[in-house]
């Protein structure tokens, strides 16, 4: 039975560890932190912008790779990004994800802009944006992360990528989400709508300002643990209902997190969250055990296959010194780094080369030296590690992760049966 | 078009022309202040906001600490709600010899700048991240002031004496009437509108651009050459004094905790355009080598935000047109009645902002000299609005406010402590304001997230008062955005680089902001 | 470093330094047990990194001592700031002018329990009798509802003098074995069960005489007292011998010897060190001896379905939750995760007048759950989280290791 080390819990990282543990092997998942989920959207982009706003994510996916060299989706290809988005689905289940990867939906954002994506969760969906859709946009006095007057009002002055014009009209509604407080995260709220009787007062509230033939826009707060609490809202409204996504904390996002957790729990990965991998040992090429900096000291993870799914920039997986040295903080990688400049000056401009450094990795998802060999042949990564992408300017991020953990774990499965023959050959 | 008119016209609304309003309001002269910008824009927002104790200037400038000295006390009590008493220290660094401090100690005596040695122990107890190898400290008065609340401060008092202030006014021409200034003609950069002012006497505070000021009057080569320094924040207070390095004055040898965060600086490049200057890499790198100097691990700390000012230095003679360090931080007045043959126009180059209540003084005077109309000054007896508490700022202040309002009022900029309450009330008080102008009277997006969280929130707050439609509400979303990122990318590195990451994603990845509907043109005020 | 720098630590910060870290992206918040059911505390974020770049040696928000200390906080946080740390410390300072009486007293459980014991019937039934609760209440602010240990008629060390000694050989080398105020005094039962296991599995286990880890005055912000009372301890459990791997069934002194005492009071002591990488909690050292192939596995089976909570401050270990897989080998055992973050007590956090609601309302959903899914027992590696669990849902809740024995024979 192999033993893999899964580094990171993103949703890469979850992907990939539950595909090997379903699989067969033994698992185990260590990750600092909780993954990129609950920072992001809630919902799976395979591509979004190339830079034209896209339609149909599949399709454009050769091209762009194309017009992209060393992108990420130059070694995952259309018929490995569909797959892997809809085990995706298959995973988290059809009450958190939904849609046709072949088709993108473009949804309403918090700002009233208008964003492809490929699958989003079910409480999404009726808010397309679509020739002749008709919202009304409800706030909630106490989120300050929400204002429906901006999105009505930029959604009603859009041409609408499948042409036409939608209507929408705002609404703020004074509803704590509990006693005494002004000023609450989206996640209380969130909390307050599992519960069935603040549901009800809450859909009445609303339902009160909702006109005949509208659809009704909220913040995406409708219930955390609860997932069919948004369904009930609506039926309690007697209107369809769509959540957009806030910035962080994205309740959607921690959904899926949540589903993807539990599920990697119920193969029976071993998680252990929380503390950092801060050294390796490796011979003959192969990565043979990680250093993990427990409270009290290093323990070690020995494994057959590892797999690097520790994200970008943001969750440090990636760092630039103040001298501007790049650096990749478990296995200290080599990186594919720009000619010249990282960062420029026109915020609108393009993007800053800095965001497109990363690990390069080979058609198996094993990380390689830039434009060369494997580093070691045990050592595969996957997600937002790897170079190459600008992902909130495409709308990629999700469709890389989930191929690129995909193909990661069936590459260590390929690699561990291949063995096992030989072993059983000799 | 619209006419105004006043006994003075100031034109700059940095430190120099606050103090000189106030002052000319004071004196009974009805007065009218006008800036192509915000308030302090100039170089009185982009310093790293040390209220001099005089200690720099004993050795180098022995005149300008002795006024130091004074000034700095008489501003800490007037202006006491911009002003921190933090203390200071000057320290020797393992690269300054420790015996230049007795030349120094000379010195302080002798220009009356209180001063106190303190053991190298002493200090590291009260700063414990500073170096250990420092191996003599002296401790001083410094303070640390905020640019912006003390020119409005002052911009306020002149006000209640009667003043305008007219912000976004750029000045486009100044007319005489044989040998007297007439009229002084400004664009409203807010309305596109033509103002004209007529009046009797202008005082061109302009600092850096006093030059392109006086061309417009006929009053050619007056020569203000830019002294160019970069300066950055740090994300916290590292240290809650300002620290100094005990050396004759050299690039990045100031550490100021001001609010949240504390400043280093600064570099010294002659610049052609103060309106053109630029931030290095190899300044940045040279202002992490001080810091480290002064800080060991400084360069492990965390960066927010860079920013280049431009000192307005009088060209001397005495010194190369290069070395703009040395030339005199003393104040001049150019009195323009000799030189270009027309009556009521000064203009005023140089100094520093500690003394800007000084000099504000001695210019006025030099007017009512002019106008044999002699005046008294009363600026250093009064407090302006807002200080007559006498209550310095303390670090700790928005924290405790925060504590008893947050049942009542929602607080948009998690970072600075800034509340809904403040914002609102800011945008009250300036219905034409971009968010940059907000954020200089607020601190919104001043922190280490740099607007990541804030920028929406002061967006759709802004949205829902009557000034202001979805046009310029995205609009100024949009600019916000963009002018937050000028002092970004200069010192992109370490934290920052993941707080840039995750902002990206939050605007681009979940907000979608490039794809917003398109504006008819872009915000630019 | 000695005991009376403690608290200077706390004011110059190295958790300080780690606000650079932090980038706002409210992943603690989410996973704050605190202010989920209250709006009185602010969070994570607010209280840790965002005030402290507004503190200069005060902490003049008072609501920041709400903070349980739970440190599901730091545990969670992607980018490594030391949040519960940082909390912790501005607590310290903020109640260094005018720390109360109860947090003084609360902290000293060794003497509360040495002080309990040989009148133990009588402790206990004075602890259970209302209008003195309610004096307690007002004289010291311990809610008069406050979940409180039972002393126990005898203490650990009496029960190793009296018992037979055992006949299993030891072959497997040394253990020291470190019990903790519960264990020693009130909670005996775990420590005996644990000796007798590691006897079972052929160790010889030492148990010197030992003192407090001094955790529940760290958490109180006395770090002085803590501090002293961490050091004293390490030299005892170093007496019986420097190269032997210590055990401990009380997952949260574990944790104040593992890192809280260096995180939180800044003690850098190389006795700490030492102890600090040679301790392991039982579970995590039976599943360290299974990943080697050396735990025998030969249990008998136990049917039994009843929810095991890990505490929050063994998940801030960082090791995971090992007994969940311990308890997975034993035929018959369903273990069900508890799901929560915190069951509310947080040390002695629950016990105080103005923090039990919170507490309470903390721990409802775990309470729920256990009268759900086994109304009559439960798990948990920690004594307090033991009696707040035994306390919300009524049920018997023990340590893991209890079943562990009984699936050896041992019971």
């Amino acid at each position: 039975m192999a033993r893999v080390v899964v580094i990171g819990a993103g949703v890469a990282g979850l992907v990939a560890a539950i595909r090997l543990a379903d699989a067969g092997a033994r698992v185990a998942l260590l990750n600092k932190g909780t993954g990129g989920l609950q920072l992001s959207q809630g919902t799976l982009d395979i591509l979004g912008y190339a830079p034209e706003r896209v339609e149909r994510p599949l399709d454009a996916l050769a091209g762009f790779a194309a017009a992209n060299p060393g992108h990420p989706y130059a070694n995952l290809d259309a018929e490995l990004v569909g797959r892997a988005a809809d085990y995706l689905c298959e995973l988290v289940g059809p009450a958190l994800l939904v849609g046709d990867p072949a088709v993108n939906l473009q949804l309403p954002t918090a700002v009233g802009a208008i964003r492809p994506t490929a699958l989003a969760a079910p409480s999404m969906t009726a808010g397309a944006c679509v020739d002749g859709a008709n919202f009304v946009i409800v706030g909630l006095r106490q989120l300050k992360d929400f204002y429906p007057d901006l999105v009505a009002k930029n959604l009603a002055r859009t041409d609408l990528p499948g042409g036409g014009r939608l209507s929408a009209r705002h609404v703020m509604l004074d509803l704590p989400a509990r006693a005494g407080e002004v000023d609450s995260f989206g996640l209380t709220y969130a909390r307050a709508l599992d519960d069935p009787a603040y549901r009800r007062r809450f859909a009445q509230a609303i339902k009160a300002v909702v006109g005949q033939g509208e659809s009704v826009g909220l913040p995406a707060v409708l219930g955390v643990d609860d997932h069919g609490a948004w369904a009930e809202l609506s039926e309690l409204i007697g209107a369809p209902v769509f959540e957009i996504p806030l910035p962080p904390p994205s309740v959607p996002g921690l959904r899926l997190n949540r589903a993807l957790t539990a599920r990697a729990k119920a193969s029976g990965v071993r998680l252990v969250p929380g503390s950092k991998v801060t050294g390796f040992r490796s011979s003959g090429g192969s990565v043979d055990s990680v250093q993990l900096a427990t409270a009290g000291g290093d323990r070690t993870f020995a494994a057959d296959a590892f797999v690097l799914a520790t994200g970008g920039f943001e969750a440090g997986a990636l760092s630039a010194d103040s001298y501007h040295n790049l650096h990749e903080s478990v296995f200290d990688l080599p990186l594919r780094r720009p000619e010249g400049h990282l960062v420029h000056g026109d915020y609108w401009g393009d993007p800053q080369p800095l965001f497109a450094v990363g690990v390069e990795t080979d058609h198996t998802m094993l990380a390689r030296h830039p434009g060369g060999d494997p580093v070691y042949d045990n050592l595969y990564a996957a997600g937002g590690i790897l170079a190459g992408a600008t992902r909130w300017q495409e709308k990629s991020g999700e469709g890389i992760a989930v191929a690129s953990a995909v193909l990661a774990a069936d590459s260590i499965l390929a690699a561990a049966s291949t063995a096992t023959t030989q072993g059983a050959a000799s | 078009m619209k006419t105004l008119s006043a006994d003075v016209v100031v034109v700059g609304g940095g430190s120099t022309g606050a103090g000189v309003v106030r002052d000319v309001a004071m004196r009974g002269y009805s007065a009218i202040l006008v800036d192509r910008a915000d308030l302090g824009q100039g170089t009185t927002g982009r310093y790293h906001g040390l209220l001099h104790s005089g200690g720099r200037y004993v050795i180098s400038d022995p005149h300008s600490a002795t006024e130091c000295a004074e000034e700095n006390a008489i501003v800490t009590r007037i202006q006491s709600d911009a002003v921190e008493r933090t203390g200071g220290y000057f320290v020797a660094t393992p690269v300054d010899d420790p015996a230049w401090g007795d030349d120094w100690a000379k010195g302080a005596t002798e220009t009356k700048v209180p001063f106190e040695e303190v053991s190298v122990a002493d200090l590291l107890k009260a700063e414990p991240r500073i170096n250990p190898r420092i191996s003599r400290a002296f401790k001083v008065e410094d303070g640390s002031v905020d640019g912006w609340q003390l020119v409005w401060g002052a911009a306020n008092s002149a006000k209640q004496y009667g003043a305008q202030i007219l912000t976004y006014h750029r000045v486009t021409g100044i007319t005489r009437d044989g040998d007297r200034v007439a009229q002084v003609i400004c664009t409203d950069e807010k309305t596109g509108e033509e103002v004209r002012i007529t009046t009797n006497f202008v005082l061109n505070c302009a600092a850096a651009w006093g030059g392109q000021i006086a061309a417009m009057a006929d009053c050619p080569d007056v020569q203000v050459v830019p002294g160019a320094g970069i300066m950055i924040a740090m994300n916290h207070r590292i240290t809650n004094s300002v620290i100094n390095r005990l050396t004759y004055p050299a690039d990045g040898d100031i550490l100021v905790p001001v609010h949240t965060v504390c400043v280093i600086g600064t570099t010294d490049q002659k610049a052609d355009d103060p309106d053109q200057l630029k931030i290095d890499w190899d300044e940045v790198q040279q202002m992490m080598d001080c810091g480290e100097l002064l800080i060991p691990g400084f360069r492990k700390a965390r960066a927010i935000h860079a920013w280049a000012g431009a000192r307005p230095l009088v060209k001397d003679s005495r010194v190369g047109s290069g070395d703009t360090r040395h030339m005199s931080r003393g104040m001049s007045i150019i009195d323009h009645s000799d030189r270009d043959g027309l009556k009521g126009l000064l203009t005023i180059a140089g100094g520093k902002l500690t003394t800007y209540r000084l000099m504000a003084e001695k210019v006025v005077d030099a007017m009512c000299a002019q106008l044999d109309d002699p005046r008294p000054c009363r600026t250093a007896t009064e407090q302006v609005p807002g200080s007559e508490s006498g209550k310095n700022y303390v670090i700790t202040h928005r924290l405790e406010e925060r504590e008893h309002d947050r049942t009542d009022d929602q607080i948009l900029c998690e970072c600075e402590l800034m509340s809904r309450g403040m914002f609102t009330r800011a945008l009250q008080d300036q219905p034409k304001g971009s968010f940059d102008d907000l954020r200089r009277q607020l601190r919104l997006g001043m922190g280490p997230c740099q607007g990541g969280f804030c920028t929406m929130r002061a967006t759709g707050v802004a949205l829902e008062t009557e000034h202001i439609d979805i046009e310029r509400a995205t609009g100024l979303l949009r600019l916000f955005l963009k002018n937050r990122w000028i002092g970004i990318w200069p010192i992109l590195y370490g934290d920052q680089v993941r707080q840039t990451a995750l902002d990206n994603w939050i605007f681009q990845g979940t907000l979608d902001v490039e794809h917003l509907p398109g504006p008819t043109h872009e915000e630019v005020v | 470093m000695n005991a009376a720098e403690g608290l200077d630590f706390a004011q110059t910060e190295v958790a300080r330094a780690s606000l650079d870290h932090c980038v706002k992206c409210t992943i603690c918040e989410t996973h704050c047990p605190v202010s989920a059911v209250t709006p009185k505390f602010t969070g994570p974020k607010f209280v840790g990194p965002q005030a402290e770049r507004f503190r200069h040696g005060e902490s003049v928000d008072h609501s920041l001592d709400y903070c349980s200390s739970c440190g599901a906080c730091t545990l969670a946080c992607p980018q490594g700031v030391k949040i519960a740390e940082l909390n912790s410390q501005a607590r310290a300072v903020m109640k260094a002018d005018h720390m109360p009486l109860r947090d003084q007293l609360i902290s000293q459980t060794t003497l509360m329990g040495m002080a309990m014991t040989p009148v133990a019937p009588l402790a206990n039934a004075a602890l259970s009798i209302k209008p003195l609760r309610n004096v307690v209440e007002r004289v010291l602010g311990i809610h008069r509802d406050a979940p409180m240990p039972k002393a126990n008629t005898q203490t650990i060390t009496g029960w190793l003098k009296k018992r037979k000694k055992p006949t299993v050989k030891a072959t497997r080398g040394t253990l020291i074995f470190f019990h903790g105020c519960a264990g020693g005094y009130f909670e005996v039962e775990t420590s005996k069960k644990s000796i007798e296991v590691l006897e079972h599995l052929g160790y010889e286990v030492l148990v010197p005489k030992q003192g407090c880890c001094g955790l529940a005055q760290q958490s109180n912000g006395l770090f002085d007292g803590a501090t002293q009372k961490v050091l004293k301890l390490c030299d005892e459990l170093r007496a019986s011998g420097r190269d032997l791997t210590i055990i401990s069934s009380s997952g949260s002194c574990t944790g104040m010897l593992k890192h809280e005492a260096h995180e939180i009071m800044g003690v850098d002591d190389s006795r700490l060190a030492d102890v600090g990488t040679r301790i392991r909690d039982i579970m995590e050292f039976l599943l360290e001896l299974y990943d080697a192939d050396e735990l025998p596995t030969d249990f008998k089976p136990v049917p039994l379905t009843a929810v095991y909570h890990a505490p929050c401050q063994l998940k801030s270990q960082g090791m995971g939750q090992p007994a969940m897989e311990i308890l997975g080998l034993i035929p018959g055992v369903e273990a069900i995760e508890s799901g929560a973050t915190c069951c509310g007590i947080a040390g002695t956090y629950g016990l105080k007048k103005e923090k039990y609601e919170i507490a309470q309302a903390v721990g409802k959903p775990l309470f729920d759950k256990v009268k759900d899914v086994n109304p009559s027992f439960a798990m948990c590696d920690t004594e307090t989280c033991r009696w707040q669990i035994r306390k919300g849902s009524g049920a018997e809740v023990e340590h893991p290791i209890f079943l562990v024995h009984q699936a050896y024979g041992l019971s």
